[in-house]
């Protein structure tokens, strides 16, 4: 069974400029994100694996798919790092 | 007598009157009925919720079982109460509270109708808010040494009309985002009061700060303003200088400025949505304000075109 992603449920995001800022507010703190970044939390309102996420990113951007997944795999770990996301089987 | 959609119950008329003339300077009309229902005697201390914040003489309690805001005033005995979901604040207030009334409102009940009014879509800032000659709105926010009250003092000599110099609220007025202001005196430190050379206000004994109102330094007060500028100030040396920042930027800025953003889950979204607005709405200054002003506060006015 591959792992799935979602958003934390204490984060609140909003745009601005193309870009995000995110809240948490179990930890309360503050966090700005790119637009791809943005992207993808927001497609993490729903649990996604992490192929959907990649899926996601090459939807939006021209890019090769080695390079959507470098993107995907280091926004994961360090949203996970800061708690921004929950890891589901 | 002026009505507001404020209102406070207590059993004791004189701590009614006092608290009802306190609401009633505030100025502050919101779109919804909210109250304060007060009660005198030992208040119990706040169990099941977490310590969220603790600042100058309150702390902030919040999360399960109610999901509320639990409010505690650390100079004498009182505690508030705002349930989820509620427009209604339960306070206890002890006698030793009751005895320091001026205090009391200055530092602990403002703080609730802080969060009483979160309940009406009223969302706090800590900014200072005034117009300028040209009729443009401007919020300047930063915390309690950012040189906002000095500023707030500067202008209203100069004849700006100033809303507040700390208590502002964020409202949704559809198309814009206004800026609301409670009405009280400008909080001055030793060294702003000296400069500012009027021999005006009030000696607040307890924070060894000057009030002086704005309209004894030649202001109207502005109870709303639509902000088209928002500073965001750090207090320098000799010279002041003024630099645009992106609309992100700003954004970052304003929730800073505006900490009870994190609280209460179900008001969060409205409150960022609201600083969004506002970050997009108006222009973002980082401004540094210097000794120049004192001598000329419209230099101010000129750094932002």
């Amino acid at each position: 069974m591959s792992v799935c992603y979602k958003q934390h449920p204490e984060l609140r995001l909003t745009e601005v400029e193309g870009e995000g800022v995110v809240l948490h507010l179990g930890t309360r703190r503050y966090f700005s994100v790119t637009e791809s970044g943005l992207i993808l939390l927001q497609a993490l309102e729903t649990p996604r694996t992490f192929d959907e996420l990649v899926a996601a990113l090459l939807e939006e951007y021209e890019v090769s798919e080695a390079e959507a997944a470098n993107s995907a795999r280091e926004f994961i770990d360090k949203c996970l790092e800061s708690k921004l996301l929950l890891e589901e089987e | 007598m002026m009505r507001t959609p404020i209102s406070v119950t207590c059993d004791d008329a004189s701590v009614r009157e006092k608290l009802e003339a306190w609401v009633r300077r505030c100025g502050i009309v919101p779109p919804n009925k909210l109250s304060f229902r007060v009660m005198i005697g030992s208040p119990d201390t706040h169990k099941g919720s977490r310590r969220v914040f603790r600042q100058p003489a309150v702390e902030i309690r919040s999360g399960p079982p109610d999901c509320g805001v639990h409010i505690s005033w650390v100079t004498a005995p009182a505690i508030a109460s705002i349930p989820g979901g509620s427009s209604e604040a339960s306070v206890v207030l002890s006698p030793t509270a009751t005895s320091m009334m001026g205090t009391c409102v200055e530092t602990f009940l403002i703080t609730v109708l802080i969060f009483l009014l979160r309940r009406a879509g009223w969302h706090h800032v800590h900014g200072a808010t005034a117009r300028d000659p040209q009729g443009r709105g401007w919020l300047i926010a930063g915390d309690a040494r950012a040189g906002k009250s000095t500023t707030a003092a500067l202008l209203a000599s100069r004849g700006w009309p100033v809303g507040t110099d700390d208590t502002a609220f964020l409202v949704d007025d559809d198309e814009r985002v206004s800026v609301k202001a409670c009405h009280g005196p400008i909080a001055l430190r030793k060294g702003g009061y000296t400069l500012l050379g009027r021999n005006v206000g009030e000696l607040l004994q307890r924070r060894q700060k000057m009030a002086v109102w704005p309209e004894d330094l030649g202001a109207t007060w502005l109870p709303s303003v639509e902000p088209d500028m928002l500073l965001f100030t750090t207090v320098g040396d000799r010279v002041s200088k003024a630099e645009p920042i992106g609309a992100r930027e700003a954004l970052t800025e304003l929730v800073r400025w505006s900490a009870w953003v994190v609280l209460e889950p179900e008001l969060a979204q409205e409150h960022l949505d609201l600083l969004t607005k506002l970050a997009k709405q108006a222009q973002g200054y980082r401004v540094t304000l210097g000794r120049d002003l004192f001598d000329h506060p419209n230099r101010l006015a000129e750094l932002i075109p």
